[in-house]
């Protein structure tokens, strides 16, 4: 835990040479370990490249020249109300209010949900007249939602600064040539605790049900989707997250239901607020949901360095939210226009600091060095290699029923 | 003689049905209620389909979502459910009825407006948002929290938040106005004269309260009841908001059906067996009602044929 701790203080650094030895074998065209681990973690083995012969792509900048010179940078006006669907506090605020409205002319309305299922049901029973222009869907839910048509098509020549994301997080499994959805973040499942509380160490899935079953119960709190659930559960015992073996399931649920439900104190997304009440002392959280929960503990008054964060392990998530127009999308030119504005180096790396995200823009680690070389904690938004090796991508599969299942019964037993 | 008699021209007028009245009220239901649950009622007899917008698969009926939704899983949540419905109920008529009772007989006319007019002032604020305050003053590190330990009053800091005792507190508070203004209207009609002959006759206060003030406050509290009891069961916010894992209501577990599982005819016929457990217990609730009047009419009532016969 020493490591982790001095990463803690001094993270950006470590973060980046890490961040750095990706890049270097990318460029290197080398098929390294680290890129073949990376590229099936992001589900994408079969995927295209569509970038990678831009000339924009190519990372060469001379030296002692700002980085920016390489990005594209158009910003087009727009007009009217974009209305965004979005997950919770996910955007820097300024950037879906007063800035979007100076340097756009939008005026920005935001809603939020919780699941991506939430999502599809909303649009879906809106049939095209929900009023939303952005939705943010994780990747292995777009295929349905294309299915369904719920999406439509980019109008690409008005998203020129496509080519400043990084051609890894482009052309994904769930769609190949980017024509319904591009790369906002991408995120990982850990889990933080409060150490007056809890002592020892939670370095794996295992000790984190052993804490919340033992030193934690009824002070803990998980995510608020099943497949998180289940998640900790199989990457504790080396299960394939997107297991259908119904015996695998049935030993899932035995557990859960039996053994870890009663302990739960809250499903809760979005810990962050509420680790900063006081409410958990140990909560399962998104990354960047865990990075604010510093801030907010600060904010306050409490004192952060009492709490520690640990990335899921033996394995954990990999998640990437992508932007995306629905169909029936009453002002689809400023949704284009507000889409190829956060794809601009500055934007992104503003919102990034915001909401912790690694928001997948090409030569990440020389835009930090340069936009915001005060990056507190960036190793919970950047990962190493080796991290980034046990991520396990979400697959939607037959499963999905008796997964929701299990997690109703959980709820029920937690309640009871 | 009747000759001249020249009969009035038949005055003719168009008269609306009499229901024409409840017409608009008619058609709001039937639109926005009658049809939707309609609509749950038959997709709670389809399958799921998710490749569809509508993920319900229509073409074979079937009773299976029923056997699925009849689970312990479905009567765990139930059962706390009721269990919060049932307690919070009996709560807001214990704290509400004093409230109503001295409304509608102690206080002052001119102060009653303005009492009256407080009850309701909680409502123009949005239920949602008055629920979340409640995490304010609440929160473990909060200030409250802090300075009733600097009093020496809490030995800890306070812990409600995301539990059954936080659900059910605010769930009285939330439906305590919707009590409160019917038991007032019953016990406002109350004739005076009906407890002052009760008082002329002989009985006590305790006696007058409960043989005449309480019966005729009878129609006041089953609206109340009904007011505040079914929604109560159907409460969804209040449980997510301050419940956590603890305060789990069966409207999150419809939810979870349409919006997580994407399972609508689950999700349907779970919401379609709520309707009617509901049901089950209002009207177990009723015959428990009916049935004590009815064994109290009898064990009270005066034979009055004899009195006639005393010579």
């Amino acid at each position: 835990m020493t490591s982790r701790d001095e990463q803690l203080k001094i993270l950006v650094p470590h973060s980046f040479r890490s961040t750095l030895s990706r890049r270097a074998l990318l460029q290197l065209g080398a098929g390294s370990a680290g890129l073949t681990a990376l590229l099936a973690a992001c589900g994408s083995d079969d995927k295209a490249s569509p970038s990678s012969s831009s000339p924009a792509t190519s990372g060469s900048t001379p030296a002692g020249d700002s980085i920016l010179g390489s990005f594209s940078q158009v910003v087009n006006k727009s007009s009217g109300t974009l209305a965004m669907y979005t997950w919770g506090d996910y955007n820097d605020p300024a950037l879906v209010g007063d800035l979007a409205d100076t340097d756009l002319g939008i005026t920005m309305k935001v809603d939020y949900y919780t699941s991506n299922e939430d999502l599809i049901t909303k649009l879906s029973t809106a049939n095209g007249s929900s009023g939303f222009d952005i939705v943010v869907p994780t990747g292995p839910y777009v295929p349905q939602m294309i299915e369904k048509g719920l999406l439509q098509k980019f109008d690409k020549s008005k998203l020129p600064n496509i080519v400043n994301v990084d051609p890894f997080y482009l052309g994904q499994a769930w769609d190949t040539t980017n024509d319904y959805s591009v790369c906002k973040d991408w995120g990982s499942t850990g889990w933080m605790w409060d150490t007056t509380q809890i002592d020892g160490d939670i370095a794996t899935w295992t000790d984190f049900m052993a804490a919340c079953t033992g030193p934690a119960s009824g002070n803990c709190s998980v995510l608020d989707t099943g497949a998180n659930i289940l998640g900790m559960y199989c990457w504790g015992n080396g299960i394939d997250w997107n297991t259908t073996d119904p015996a695998e399931l049935d030993a899932a649920e035995k557990y859960l239901v039996d053994e870890f439900a009663s302990n739960i104190k809250a499903f809760d997304s979005y810990p962050s607020t509420k680790i900063a009440e006081g409410a958990y002392a140990l909560s399962m959280a998104w990354n960047g949901d865990a990075r604010q929960a510093f801030v907010r503990i600060a904010d306050a008054g409490g004192n952060p360095d009492d709490w520690k964060w640990a990335l899921g392990s033996p394995e954990t998530e990999l998640w990437m939210d992508n932007y995306c127009i629905p169909d029936g999308a009453p002002n689809p030119d400023a949704a284009h226009a507000w889409i190829n504005w956060l794809l601009t180096p500055q934007i992104s790396i503003q919102d990034l600091q915001y909401h912790g995200y690694n928001s997948g823009m090409k030569d990440m680690p020389a835009l930090i060095a340069e936009l915001a070389p005060d990056l507190a904690r960036g190793d919970m938004i950047f990962f190493s290699d080796e991290q980034v090796k046990t991520m396990k991508t979400q697959a939607i599969t037959e499963a999905q029923d008796r997964i929701a299942d299990i997690y109703n019964k959980v709820k029920a037993k937690a309640g009871g | 003689m009747a000759q001249s008699i020249v009969p009035p021209p038949a005055r003719r007028r168009v008269r609306a049905p009499k229901f024409a009245l409840a017409g608009p009220s008619m058609i709001w239901y039937v639109l926005f209620f009658i049809v939707p649950i309609a609509f749950i009622v038959v997709y709670s007899f389809g399958a799921k389909d998710s490749s569809q917008r509508i993920p319900v698969d229509l073409s074979s009926p079937t009773f299976g979502n029923y056997s699925k939704a009849f689970s312990a899983t479905f009567f765990t949540t139930f059962k706390q459910t009721i269990r919060i419905a049932v307690l919070a109920t009996l709560l807001t008529v214990v704290i509400g009825f004093p409230v109503a009772y001295f409304l509608a007989f102690k206080v002052q006319e001119k102060w009653r407006a303005i009492l009256l007019a407080l009850v309701i002032v909680p409502s123009f604020t949005s239920f949602l948002i008055r629920t979340l305050a409640w995490r304010i003053p609440l929160s473990k590190n909060g200030t409250l929290s802090g300075w009733l330990q600097d009093w020496g009053i809490l030995s800890g800091p306070i812990d409600i938040l995301e539990t059954r005792t936080a659900v059910q507190i605010a769930i009285v508070y939330n439906y305590l106005g919707f009590m409160i203004l019917p038991l007032f209207v019953a016990l406002d009609r109350i004739e005076g004269v009906l407890r002052e002959a009760s008082k002329d006759l002989g009985a006590n206060r305790l006696a007058t309260f409960m043989r005449v003030t309480l019966p005729l406050a009878g129609p006041g509290i089953a609206a109340g009841v009904l007011l505040t009891f079914i929604p109560m069961c159907g409460d969804y916010v209040t449980a997510t908001v301050l419940g956590g894992a603890k305060g789990n209501m069966i409207g999150a577990l419809i939810d979870s059906q349409f919006k997580g599982a994407q399972n609508w005819p689950l999700g349907s016929a779970i919401a379609v067996l709520m309707i009617g457990a509901v049901l089950l217990v209002l009207a177990v609730g009723a015959i428990l009602v009916f049935g004590t009047q009815w064994i109290l009419r009898r064990r009270r009532r005066v034979d009055i044929s004899s009195v006639g016969a005393r010579p």
